[in-house]
């Protein structure tokens, strides 16, 4: 067994392989491999830590529920159909003081969101789905499956640019049309993806709709542009759900959205 | 009959720049007017926290007298006062917009020397923000402000834009970390234990050696990396692009790698004797590394 069969198939042999004859080579090869020992140790502590961590951050539902009851309370956030019309920007001290308080709270919703749904994906999906080792590009088009033998292609010497998926780096209104298609395209994962937000993205536009034309338009765009990020990784994640760097672009993304909550505020603020 | 009309057409119009001349010039000088200077003056001690807050303005700070902080505020008109506070070591300037006020009525630049230790925390939502010689921690936001940082040394420094670009500049052994959601990042000579960039659509830009040890971590999720290193760089790296092309242009010593390399989409290697550790990641953009 070499470094590379270890590293392809270490998921699988932790949890035991099927073949003892493949175990004991798999035992044999991680005791004469520091590289790999110390690849399958790290494995271990993280999958353990992990599982405490998850344990230790959920907490239950009536949690959330009461916090969300308190801050409806002390009109920390506000029902959608309140919001329009508001003067938030008028010089009445309260209204200009509480209004965009919400943001903060669901700042950190969306992260919490982004959060859960990664590990959420990645507790389920990785146990259902084969991985899929070609990536998805955006729109239509779909990469050639990546042979196996290029997974172990060396550095050694300057790589020749190869052709692989369309390299473009999509604008923001390329990305708006491609979201469109890109919810239609990825089935009922996209959904999932925007639902959480949905209402905070239109107390969002509520707000910013307060400021001059050109910022208002500013952040609409802006936020069309980080949810259509956010749907189009969360599409390459559902298609391949055990890319660890795929989970973590996707809860950049989710980062993204939530700088762009927190930097609208500092500004309404 | 034709020349008396063109000489007609000809008086007129010159009346007419005249006047919308004399118009400009009186708006010109009505806003010069309205213009107003303040400066305020702080005597503090080692280790101050300025903070200056302003929604539309540029704010411009350098390092100055090691026991006094200095600002000197341009308000372009009535309709936006300065507050200014003073707890101890530390000063609190801030301005507030009146009824009426927009993005021209509101406007406050600010220049200000501080000591050069101070911690300092800038916010302006047009910009433009610049920093420069200082050695404490600094944190830089704004949403259209572009934001310059240049000859700064061991401090934090952390800065975030909605879309302003952010160029550092000379910035040696600082704990960098950049947010942008479409911002460009241009990062000349910045060195430091750890230096971080995230942007969602702009482009991340690196020139420079990496530093002698540090990690260095470059995020995009459709903007393009591109990192100029001279060629003894020292430095271990990896780069993977989820959709996207990666590139590099010299040679790098292959390694034991615990993860996977997508030929065209990732590369991994080290250079010299590896001291500092490059992540370069995008989810579609490109990454090329390039020799100086």
């Amino acid at each position: 067994m070499t470094c590379s069969d270890v590293q392809q198939l270490l998921p699988e042999l932790l949890d035991g392989a099927p073949d003892a004859a493949f175990q004991t080579a798999f035992n044999s090869h991680v005791k004469s491999c520091s590289d790999c020992s110390d690849l399958v140790s790290d494995l271990k502590l993280i999958t353990s830590q992990a599982r405490d961590l998850t344990a230790a951050e959920e907490p239950p539902a009536r949690v959330w529920v009461n916090i969300a009851a308190q801050l409806r309370a002390e009109g920390l956030i506000r029902e959608p159909e309140t919001v329009p019309g508001r003067p938030v920007l008028v010089p009445a001290p309260r209204q200009r003081r509480w209004s965009p308080f919400w943001l903060a709270p669901v700042a950190a919703g969306v992260l919490a969101a982004g959060a859960y749904l990664v590990s959420h994906k990645t507790t389920t999906q990785v146990a259902e789905q084969r991985p899929v080792a070609s990536p998805v590009s955006k729109g239509t088009s779909q990469a050639p499956e990546t042979n196996p033998t290029d997974q172990v292609a060396t550095a050694s010497s300057p790589v020749a640019e190869v052709p692989v998926a369309p390299p473009t780096s999509p604008t923001t209104s390329q990305k708006i049309a491609a979201k469109s298609s890109s919810e239609s395209k990825a089935g009922g994962a996209a959904p999932e993806a925007s639902a959480p937000s949905s209402a905070e993205d239109q107390q969002f536009l509520s707000v910013v709709s307060t400021l001059p034309a050109s910022s208002r338009a500013t952040y609409q765009n802006e936020l069309q542009a980080v949810n259509a990020d956010i749907q189009e990784t969360q599409a390459y994640v559902n298609q391949n759900p055990s890319d660890a760097d795929a989970r973590q672009h996707l809860m950049e993304a989710y980062q993204q959205k939530a700088l762009l909550y927190q930097i609208a505020l500092d500004r309404i603020q | 009959m034709a020349g008396q009309q063109w000489a007609n057409f000809l008086e007129m119009r010159i009346q007419s720049s005249t006047v919308v001349t004399l118009v400009l010039a009186t708006c010109l000088a009505s806003v010069a007017l309205a213009e107003t200077k303040k400066e305020y003056r702080f005597t503090v001690g080692p280790n101050a926290n300025v903070s200056v807050d302003t929604l539309y303005g540029a704010i411009s700070v350098r390092a100055g007298s090691s026991t006094e902080v200095v600002v000197l505020a341009t308000l372009k008109s009535d309709s936006v006062e300065v507050d200014q506070q003073q707890n101890g070591n530390r000063i609190e300037i801030a301005s507030h917009l009146l009824q009426g006020a927009n993005e021209l009525t509101g406007q406050v630049n600010y220049e200000v020397s501080i000591p050069a230790d101070a911690t300092l925390n800038l916010h302006s939502s047009t910009g433009p923000l610049s920093v420069e010689r200082l050695t404490g921690d600094l944190t830089l936001e704004g949403s259209d402000a572009a934001v310059n940082v240049r000859n700064v040394e061991n401090g934090h420094v952390h800065v975030r834009t909605m879309r302003g670009p952010i160029t550092l500049t000379d910035v040696r052994n600082g704990h960098v970390e950049l947010a942008s959601i479409s911002g460009d990042m241009q990062m000349k000579s910045v060195t430091g234990p750890l230096v971080q960039a995230n942007s969602g659509s702009g482009k991340i830009s690196y020139d420079g050696d990496f530093g002698s040890s540090g990690d260095y971590k470059f995020t995009t999720h459709s903007g393009d990396i591109e990192a100029l290193v001279p060629a003894d760089v020292s430095a271990d790296f990896r780069a993977h692009s989820m959709v996207g092309r990666v590139q590099h242009d010299f040679p790098l010593e292959s390694k034991h790698s615990r993860f996977p390399v997508e030929l065209g989409r990732s590369f991994f290697g080290s250079a010299g004797k590896a001291a500092s550790e490059v992540v370069l990641r995008s989810f579609s953009g490109k990454i090329r590394l390039k020799q100086r």
